[in-house]
């Protein structure tokens, strides 16, 4: 019965969730339930920005739920949240290093042209732009999205996590395994880099 | 030299526009924000890409992911340590965007509003007055933090803090030091609640700042947000307590286990 999901029918089993009996660790599954179930949904979210589509995020969730189970022991009782992102952020990367190792992009040194880039505001080199040229910076969403999913890896993980998952900066560093300092360093960056990647489409 | 002072800029900049300066360097950038008006488009710009980035569609979680999920560990016994085999897919592309739990969640919803909305009105005045009581304790909190110690006696020892409050009050809480869940104690301050001192129990998680504070049993006060301060509540044979800190509620959640589990017994008397 158990894992007998034959292709297609998934659609139906999708609705009777909760209809399986737990039959052993009863505990352990408890909390599980409490830890982890609760962020699913934004576990899902942060697995699809950092993969770059559905099928692979929910490969990695699923993954990542198990990982979670497994390691549920080692949950310290402190930040139920940022414990289960950190495991959906790090099995998104396992599995894209195994999966597809050319998408992993995990650089802090830019391009020369980048950073050129970057040091000049944008791609408009030194022309300066008047205040309002600059407030009156707009994009549609697949603009945004397609910029968004082009950043080098640390600055998109950084980004979602602050905009589209709403953590805090001490949240992103525990999650993302790096001091605040980087955090809001790379935070800035990939802001940066955003909006030249915006400036760049016309 | 320059440069790095842009960078400041840039990072301050970014850091006001997430919430996460303190208040003094908050204050002065928003002087400098009013002053310089390049600061200000460039910090209007920031703004406007959170907002795009913002108003970005959310994924969804597909239906039938979480029962899959489910089922994996069903199967995913003790000495199985094999990772499941390819995830089952939708047989869709793209996003799937239909909501399949909403309708359980509104049914869910709508039960629990009938259940709930015939004992409101009975209760709607006692719960004006808890709130009342809630928005105190956030009130003590917020004060302590402006103080330039949220705790009146400094202590990681319990074995210090417990007499002290039996020193000052007619009831004190057991004190139990939670270091060891992550919640260092740090030490005790008396509030004001009603016309009442009470006692309130001050723990540090990484940076933040909770408060415990204990009020007479039988209160029962929702867990709630009050000037983005997250609010927990629940009582034993001998308090109601309160814990208030900018934590997430999650890690309130924990912070009550850890609390309940490392009370001691009440010592009988």
């Amino acid at each position: 019965m158990l894992g007998k999901r034959p292709e297609g029918s998934d659609r139906l089993s999708g609705q009777q969730q909760a209809s399986v009996p737990i039959v052993q660790n009863k505990d352990e599954r408890a909390v599980f339930d409490e830890v982890f179930l609760p962020h699913m949904a934004e576990a899902y979210r942060l697995a699809q920005w950092l993969t770059g589509n559905a099928y692979d995020a929910e490969d990695v969730v699923q993954d990542a739920a198990l990982r979670a189970f497994r390691g549920i022991k080692s949950f310290g009782a402190v930040n139920a949240r940022a414990w289960s992102l950190t495991i959906v952020r790090n099995t998104a990367y396992s599995w894209l290093v195994k999966n597809r190792p050319k998408a992993v992009v995990f650089t802090d040194d830019l391009s020369a042209a980048e950073q050129q880039e970057l040091e000049h505001e944008g791609p408009h080199g030194t022309r300066i732009e008047t205040p309002e040229e600059i407030a009156l910076f707009k994009a549609d969403a697949e603009d945004v999205e397609r910029a968004l999913a082009k950043l080098p890896a640390q600055f998109r993980e950084v980004i979602v996590l602050r905009e589209i998952n709403q953590l805090n900066y001490r949240d992103i560093a525990e999650i993302t395994n790096v001091p605040i300092g980087t955090v809001m360093s790379r935070l800035s960056r990939g802001r940066q880099l955003l909006v030249a990647l915006l400036g760049d489409r016309e | 030299m320059i440069a790095s002072i842009k960078e400041n800029d840039e990072l301050q900049m970014n850091a006001y526009c997430d919430g996460e300066l303190d208040p003094p360097s908050a204050i002065e950038f928003e002087r400098r924000l009013a002053d310089d008006e390049s600061l200000k488009a460039r910090y209007n710009r920031l703004l406007s890409l959170r907002r795009a980035v913002r108003s970005l569609p959310q994924y969804e979680l597909p239906p039938g992911l979480q029962a899959r999920i489910q089922s994996a560990l069903n199967a995913d016994g003790p000495g199985q340590t094999n990772l499941p085999g390819p995830v089952v897919r939708l047989g869709q592309a793209g996003r799937p965007r239909q909501r399949s739990w909403s309708f359980q969640a509104l049914a869910a919803a709508a039960v629990f509003g009938a259940v709930i909305s015939s004992s409101v009105m009975l209760t709607i005045e006692r719960y004006n007055l808890h709130e009342d009581v809630a928005r105190e304790v956030v009130a003590g909190h917020i004060r302590s933090l402006l103080a330039p110690q949220p705790f009146d006696i400094a202590s990681s020892d319990r074995h210090t803090v417990k007499p002290w409050f039996t020193s000052r009050l007619p009831e004190s809480p057991q004190v139990p030091d939670l270091a060891a869940q992550g919640f260092v104690l740090v030490g005790g301050r008396v509030d004001v609640v009603g016309h009442d001192p009470v006692a309130t129990i001050v723990y540090k998680h990484a940076k933040h700042t909770v408060s415990l504070t204990t009020l007479p049993p039988g209160q029962s006060v929702s867990d709630q947000a009050i000037a983005g301060y997250n609010v927990r509540s629940w009582s034993d044979a001998e308090f109601t307590y309160i814990a208030v800190s900018d934590l997430p509620s999650a890690d309130l959640a924990s912070f009550e286990r850890a609390f309940s589990a490392g009370s001691p017994a009440p010592e009988t008397k």
